[in-house]
């Protein structure tokens, strides 16, 4: 196939880009029998690849060993800088909106960290979110309830079962929308609601190993968690709200969501 | 879990390009480590099934350059760049120095060594560069033969290149 005469039909000689892909086999078949063709006519750009070749092999000769003295671990400090920097962020959120009012009983965490445990910390995660994102302004949550559709698909797929937001709204809670928050034992979602008045509450729903159908409360400054596990998932809905009126919607909740409130009232 | 299990696999790899990319182990060290915290803080903005090596090189590459340039604002001294101190590696491969093949790796300006690091050593397709490196794969291209062109003509200008320009004063 290598003809030493020109033909004019032949294309343009490739050019650096090319050869370079060529180096690379990231050439279309078709365009690389063109370039090895042009080479076996061309000393000069045949050259160049050989140099390319040599480059390659001679970086990877250089770099491309296993480093001699790795490390045996990575400091993998991922669970403590999550709720660390979940206060963090509090903190700047409230101090940018000037919220003196929350950053009272948010205090004791940033200084004591989480001491006492709860034996869910399932309520735990659902107050410091409630508290990290409630006082967004701007960016409460990812998707919001305009896309709802978006919002629970998205989300069912990333905690691998399906959900459904339960409706506040005769209670005057509508739906703002919901972000995905990392959990315990796997992915966390939050909903959030708010009323006319710009009061918030959120419903997070997690994955729960252990099955147990308790119905819990969990206080924090003026900050109320009512919590429930049903069907090895984990729900939370919290708010500062009195506690019977966010007992009330926590049990039409809990019973909206397939669970079975009876058994704990 | 099975996300953190995958991050931690692909941290020997992540560390022999932060090793060549920035010419300093122990930087490379740091970088891997800020790397890791950070993909595992940031999980949720990761897409599942898309490439995850190439989202922990896109947040190794920022973490980078904003660490370049805080210590550039410290140092600009060029003599005291960390390349300066390697150890020059014995070897020879298919005719290249690999003394010299390193001492032109650290001319090539830094968008030209990042691309030829990821298509050469960590063997990226064009694809995957792209993502990595945030740029469509066109511009990929023309950058990696750039910097082929431009480390083959290192090479063969050989190190005196650098003091050249000090040498146009000549006696007619």
């Amino acid at each position: 196939m290598s003809h030493n005469d020109h033909d004019p039909a032949v294309p343009k000689p490739p050019d650096l880009e090319a050869l370079s892909a060529f180096v690379d086999r990231e050439l279309p078949d078709e365009a690389d029998a063109v370039v090895l063709e042009h080479l076996a006519r061309d000393p000069q750009a045949a050259a160049q690849v050989a140099a390319w070749r040599a480059q390659k092999a001679a970086l990877k000769a250089l770099c491309g060993a296993p480093p001699a003295h790795e490390p045996s671990f990575i400091v993998l400090r991922a669970p403590v800088p999550w709720w660390r920097r979940a206060g963090l962020a509090a903190c700047w959120l409230v101090a940018g909106a000037g919220l003196a009012l929350v950053l009272g009983p948010l205090a004791p965490r940033l200084s004591g960290g989480l001491i006492g445990h709860d034996p869910m910390g399932l309520a735990q995660r659902a107050d410091i979110a409630y508290a990290v994102y409630t006082p967004e302004q701007r960016h409460p949550v990812e998707v919001a309830a305009s896309e709802e559709q978006h919002l629970i698909t998205w989300l069912s797929k990333r905690l691998n079962r399906p959900l459904s937001v339960p409706s506040l709204q005769e209670y005057g809670y509508s739906l703002v929308g919901g972000r995905l928050l990392p959990g315990e034992a796997g992915p966390a979602a939050q909903f959030m609601y708010e009323n006319p008045t710009g009061s918030r509450l959120t419903l997070y729903v997690t994955g729960i190993p252990d099955d147990e159908t308790a119905f819990r409360l969990f206080r924090d400054g003026n900050r109320r968690t009512f919590y429930w596990v049903s069907d090895h998932m984990g729900y939370a809905l919290s708010g500062p709200i009195s506690e019977g009126k966010l007992r009330t919607m926590a049990i039409d909740v809990c019973s909206a969501l397939g669970g079975k409130p009876e058994s704990w009232q | 879990m099975k996300f953190e299990a995958e991050v931690i696999s692909w941290l020997p790899q992540l560390r022999r390009y932060a090793r060549a990319l920035t010419g300093d182990s122990a930087w490379a060290d740091d970088l891997v480590q800020d790397t890791a915290e950070r993909a595992l803080a940031r999980w949720a903005a990761f897409r599942p099934n898309s490439n995850l090596r190439a989202w922990l090189l896109t947040i190794l590459r920022h973490l980078y350059i904003d660490q370049l340039r805080a210590r550039r604002e410290i140092a600009v001294d060029d003599e005291s760049a960390p390349w300066r101190n390697l150890e020059a590696p014995p070897g020879e491969v298919d005719g290249l120095v690999l003394r010299d093949l390193q001492r032109a790796l650290y001319c090539l300006p830094l968008e030209q060594r990042e691309v030829l690091l990821l298509v050469c050593v960590e063997e990226l397709t064009y694809q995957e560069a792209s993502v990595a490196l945030s740029v469509p794969v066109g511009t990929v291209m023309s950058r990696l033969s750039r910097a082929r062109e431009h480390m083959r003509v290192l090479l063969i200008e050989g190190p005196t290149r650098k003091s050249a320009p000090l040498k146009v004063v000549r006696n007619p």
